[in-house]
């Protein structure tokens, strides 16, 4: 954190110098009015009334008031820039470092909780500064300059007060200590109707079907009870605090009168010192029950700090490689001995897999869910590190490589097509940047992609609305396509990619890339066996080990799993 | 003086830890404020004696509050001496004026409370009630974030404003018309002078309020940029890796990200000045009723104790004052979501009349000259007529979109049919009443949902009154017996989210066994297209053969063998019927089911 306050370090101190001012003045006001009172109204100094005195004083505290709500707004100016700058660089820092995660790095924090803390926990932090800085400090200050004016008032004025200060203070200890608790309880109570709602929203089908809807309202109202039940007891204890506190300073407020009595009638103090005194009491309770908020924000803003701190301390995991990618042999992959399981799992992915693909070949890769297709391909631009054996591109282990470098040589169409809320153009030449249009319609051209685009009114300035929500699975999927197409890299990758097209626009995918990019090594990991007949040679994964290679052919006469895959997809007939 | 917008923060705050006492907040407004605030007011008058009970503890509150400065002007006059009388007396007298002004306080604050939660858990049970009770439609219809929203942030709202702004807005009135009344009959020239100063405060929100609103859009804007930047990213993060844009990425957020902080300073300033200004408006009435106040006191108008009265009097009525325009934002915002509200529970319940289905030991159904479509003008099924033999297979076939799905929806009377009729028996299911025309069926869907309980629980839904014995049976012939016997717990396993600590293929053995347990005469199959490993699959294919034995069952299918092992195969395009017959035939014939068939199936590209 002192790393970015550091920089902004001059506007906080600022901010802090102004609101020292602000509070100064605010201090000194009631002590001006008990001299207005004292000298100018009831001239106890000079036996009389001194209306000079008072319309002097009177002057005198316009031009500190003015200056305090100077001190003020510029103590704002300075808050916010601080706060907004400390948390913009901390939010800019933080994007950055996730910008060098590795993949299971991301998977350990979860793309939805680095969103949060990248948003909503930033800006908790932000306001927090910025509270602190302009709460804090106030509230502080008033609080012990408050208590200061009143001894310097009066002794004994300030030793009630003191009196005073633990009940209230206990108080509020009090409050908070028993409402803590049940703000987590609350928590968890609100999470549990949201589920049941989410839960029944979505699955009001077979609530219906099963005419389960009396039951399902009992579930709700259930959950509804205890949550209203703990809301009301957080209620209840924080009603109690206010007037207490309250209650308490009233009290105070009448012993100094009662004491001031004695003190005025023993020339110890003056009415004015007592009226001032009262003045101060009320500032100082304020100045406690706004640190109470303030701790509260502070524990929420702390909280997220915490959540924050996790992601700009996390090291980049994976150790970058230092050969710059320029090999003789270009498209060639090893995998040479390979085992891999995902970080912190305990089951094994793959076992043990020797594979050699060769430059140009186009190679699938088949099997049921779940049986490391996908973890199989993830080695290759090096999403996830092998935990032993070796994965070779070009005859050099990816670990070698720079990771830019190595990504170079590889387009990977996911299985969940990733598009970005930006025009179709834009999303297609995230494969090539500053590439021109006719690359680009050659690319979507390959990958079937160009009559449906030029078909919409925009072309291909459509935009992907909301992730592509506007377009249907096929349509995403050769967008993507199309983007890895236009990639000039040596290696394509199609992880499960065309389940969504149907089998003929398939095919015609397959020819088209084999005319126009029939030198590049193809990897397609699929589902249908109508997707793989084609390829050079298929290997057919299960369980993390490699059960067969060979072609469609071969494997139909060797390989059982696949015999069974193509019984259940093409029928006993064939 | 303090900050006048510190005061009772704490008790606004904490206890619904939201409203973060935003000055500016973006208020929403209501079509018709007028017929919702009636509304509204029908909950209130259901809990009259709170409310009374409530308006009497404010009324007296505020008296006392009124009152006791006035004691304490007197106290301090009989200090200095400007007035006779017993000190002590007075003393006592305002302590106890003060301290019943806070037992008011607390009343008023445990009453709210009372109130608020017991209208929010009407409001909110009635409001779940009414989107269970819905007819589908409304859930297809409406965006379930949107619908989720009304349950929370709106009715959270409505808790807030009642329990918290209402009696604040209500005190706040009543406070300013007492204390301007007895300032004006102390001295109404010190009355007037004080009042200066509400004009400044005026002035300075409006003329703030509109700047803050300028740039607060122009920050909300550059906000939603950057969180949909950012959740695009880290979402698509694969993508961004796989295609070296990181750098690209970064400098695109950095950029957003300043001009975001830019226009954040900008709104913060000029929103967060507000502090200030009103601090030192604040500071300028003290500085009038001190100097003017002495003034009028030299000249004999007053005493001292005014002086003192009129500070507390002064701070009494400004608070209020900063605050009715925020409380009428909230005020406006909660109306808006509760005129929300409203329009939910007025929809119109799906209609849960009618006969019983004669009982009868087969179940036929016929669809006759059926159309129906979702939206006027986009027919989704058209002369649709097709009748399933009891005991007897139909799978429906088709592309996406050609209105399998539909035949479902009328058949549970989901939707009802524009025209034409459905028969149960030669009964018409219009005249069925829902409830029990859906015992008679039922369905195992697609996305097959289970619910956050145990798996017996879950399989007991369709019929609650199964005996363990049954469970098990169903259990059995549904292949999950072995699956659910691994589990630690067994039958008593809680399922999480939904069903997500299962696998998807296990997910589907269950939904069957669910529907063994319901024991109906119809069956509803929605095939589920997601892959399963080849030994579940296997499961699942005895499982479902042997659900619909002796079941007139309807299948959308999507597995070829269940197409093969259909009675009757009906293909659909565009919500007709365009060939029906088993597959031998239809494969014979070449016509649209072969085509189907080898493109999608047979895993030939035609």
């Amino acid at each position: 954190m002192w790393k970015y306050i550091r920089r902004y370090l001059p506007f906080a101190i600022l901010a802090a110098l102004f609101m020292i001012g602000e509070v100064m003045m605010d201090l000194i006001q009631p002590s001006l009015m008990s001299k207005i009172v004292d000298d100018g109204v009831l001239g106890l100094n000079s036996g009389g009334g001194d209306l000079n005195l008072i319309w002097k004083l009177g002057f005198r505290m316009i031009l500190l008031v003015l200056f305090g709500g100077f001190c003020g707004s510029m103590n704002n100016v300075f808050v916010h820039m601080s706060g907004q700058n400390i948390g913009n660089e901390i939010r800019k820092d933080c994007f950055r470092n996730i910008m060098t995660f590795s993949f299971p790095q991301l998977d350990q924090f979860g793309a939805g909780s680095l969103v949060t803390r990248v948003t909503n926990d930033i800006t908790q932090v932000q306001n927090f500064v910025s509270q602190f800085v302009r709460g804090m400090i106030r509230t502080v200050l008033l609080t012990f300059g408050s208590m200061y004016f009143i001894f310097r008032l009066n002794q004994i004025f300030g030793w009630i007060v003191l009196c005073a200060f633990p009940f209230v203070v206990g108080c509020l200890v009090f409050c908070l200590y028993k409402a803590n608790p049940l703000f987590s309880r609350l928590q968890s109570q609100l999470d549990s109707i949201n589920a049941i709602m989410q839960e029944d929203v979505s699955c009001i089908r077979i609530i219906k079907a099963c005419v389960r809807e009396v039951y399902e309202k009992l579930r709700f109202g259930k959950a509804n009870n205890a949550l209203i039940k703990t809301q009301l007891k957080i209620l209840v204890i924080f009603s109690f605090m206010n007037p207490v506190i309250n209650a308490l300073m009233y009290l105070v407020v009448a012993v100094i009168l009662l004491v001031g009595s004695f003190e005025v009638g023993g020339g110890a103090t003056t009415p004015g010192s007592i009226m001032a005194a009262i003045t101060y009491i009320t500032q100082l309770l304020n100045g406690i029950l706004m640190l109470v908020m303030l701790f509260q924000n502070i524990s929420r803003g702390y909280a997220s700090w915490k959540r924050v701190k996790e992601v700009l301390h996390s090291q980049p995991e994976l150790k970058d490689g230092t050969f710059d990618g320029n090999t003789e042999c270009q498209g060639e992959i090893e995998f040479r001995n390979v085992s891999f399981s995902y970080p912190g799992a305990g089951q094994t992915i793959l076992k043990n897999i020797n594979l050699h693909i060769h430059k140009g070949e186009t190679i699938a890769i088949m099997g049921t869910t779940g049986c490391g297709k996908t973890s199989l391909i993830n080695l290759i631009p090096r999403f996830y590190d092998v935990t032993s054996g070796t994965v070779l591109i070009d005859g050099i282990d990816v670990k070698e490589y720079k990771q830019k470098a190595l990504r170079e040589k590889i387009a990977v169409v996911l299985q969940k097509s990733e598009l970005f809320s930006a025009t179709i153009q834009e999303n297609i030449s995230w494969g090539k940047l500053n590439a021109s249009h006719n690359d680009i319609k050659s690319a979507a051209a390959v990958a079937q992609a160009d009559v449906f685009i030029s078909s919409t009114a925009e072309g291909y300035n459509t935009l992907v609305a909301e992730r592509g929500m506007s377009l249907s699975g096929g349509q995403k999927q050769r967008i993507s396509i199309a983007r890895a197409a236009l990639k000039s890299a040596e290696i394509l990758i199609f992880d499960d990619s065309t389940s969504a097209l149907d089998l003929k626009t398939e095919a015609n995918l397959y020819e088209a890339l084999q005319k126009t990019h029939s030198e590049r090594t193809k990897i397609i990991v699929a589902q249908r066996i109508a997707s793989v007949r084609r390829a050079d040679r298929i290997v057919v994964l299960d369980n993390g080990r490699i059960a067969a290679i060979g072609t469609h052919e071969e494997l139909q006469k060797t390989c059982p799993i696949y015999k069974d895959i193509c019984h259940s997809q093409i029928g006993e007939e064939e | 003086m303090a900050e006048q917008k510190d005061q009772n923060l704490v008790q606004r705050n904490i206890p619904g830890m939201m409203n973060r006492g935003q000055r500016f907040a973006e208020v929403q407004h209501a079509e018709n404020a007028g017929a919702t605030l009636k509304r509204i007011a029908v909950y209130f008058a259901k809990e009259k004696i709170m409310v009374f009970g409530m308006l009497a503890v404010v009324i007296f509150g505020t008296l006392c509050g009124v009152y006791a400065p006035s004691l304490q002007s007197n106290a301090i006059d009989i200090i200095a001496k400007s007035r006779t009388g017993n000190l002590m007396v007075s003393l006592i007298l305002m302590a106890a004026v003060y301290l019943l002004y806070s037992g008011g306080q607390l009343l008023q604050g445990l009453i709210c409370a009372k109130l608020s939660q017991r209208i929010v858990k009407r409001m909110r049970e009635e409001l779940f009630g009414k989107l269970i009770d819905l007819p589908i439609r409304y859930l297809d219809t409406h965006s379930h974030g949107d619908v989720m929203s009304r349950m929370t942030n709106d009715i959270e709202n409505i808790s807030t404003t009642v329990s918290q702004s209402l009696p604040s807005l209500f005190s706040g009135i009543l406070t300013i018309i007492g204390t301007v009344s007895i300032m004006l009959w102390y001295c109404w020239q010190l009355a007037l002078l004080s009042f200066a100063t509400v004009i400044l405060t005026v002035t300075a929100t409006k003329l703030l309020s509109k700047k803050v609103r300028k740039f607060s859009r122009k920050r909300q804007m550059l906000l939603g940029q950057l969180n949909g930047t950012v959740e695009e990213m880290v979402s698509g993060y694969h993508t961004v890796v796989a295609y070296n844009h990181q750098d690209v990425t970064t400098e695109e957020f950095c950029s957003t990200s300043d001009s975001l902080t830019k226009a954040g300073i900008k709104t913060d300033i000029f929103s967060g000045v507000m502090g200030p200004i009103m601090n030192c408006i604040g500071n300028i009435g003290f500085v009038i009723i001190a100097a003017f106040g002495g003034y009028f006191s030299i000249s004999g108008l007053i005493s001292v104790g005014v002086i003192s009265a009129f500070i507390v009097y002064a701070k009494q009525f400004s608070r209020p004052i900063n605050e009715i325009a925020q409380v009428y934002g909230q005020l406006q915002t909660a109306v808006a979501g509760a005129e929300r509200v409203f329009t939910v529970l007025d929809e119109t319940d799906e209609d849960k009349s009618g006969k019983e289905l004669a009982k009868a030991d087969t179940a036929t159904v016929t669809f006759r000259n059926v159309n129906f479509s979702y939206s006027a003008g986009h027919p989704v099924l058209q002369d649709f007529t097709l009748s399933v033999p009891s005991g007897k297979k139909v799978a429906l076939v088709g592309a996406t979109g050609s209105g399998k799905t539909t035949v479902v929806n009328l058949l549970m009377r989901f939707y009802d049919i524009d025209s034409g009729e459905i028969l149960i028996n030669q009964q018409n299911i219009k005249n069925i009443s829902r409830n029990d025309l859906r015992k008679n069926i039922a369905i195992v869907l697609q996305d097959t949902v289970l619910f956050s309980d145990t798996i017996q629980n879950n399989l007991k839904y369709g019929n609650i009154n199964a005996s363990f014995d049954e469970i098990e049976k169903a259990v059995k012939m549904s292949r999950c017996k072995e699956m659910i016997e691994l589990l630690p717990q067994g039958y008593d396993t809680v399922l999480t989210g939904s069903g997500e600590n299962i696998s998807s293929g296990q997910r589907q053995l269950l939904a069957i066994a669910r529907a063994f347990v319901a024991d109906p005469k119809i069956l509803i199959l929605d095939e589920a297209t997601s892959n399963v490993d080849t030994r579940t699959e296997k499961a699942i294919q005895d499982a479902m053969q042997l659900i619909m034995q002796n079941r007139t069952s309807i299948v959308i299918a999507h597995r070829l063998s269940t197409i093969r092992d259909a009675d009757v195969i009906v293909v659909m395009d565009h919500g007709k019927i365009v060939e029906s017959g088993d597959h031998d035939t239809l494969l014979a014939q070449k016509g649209k089911y072969y085509d189907l068939y080898m493109t999608q199936y047979a895993g030939i590209a035609t």
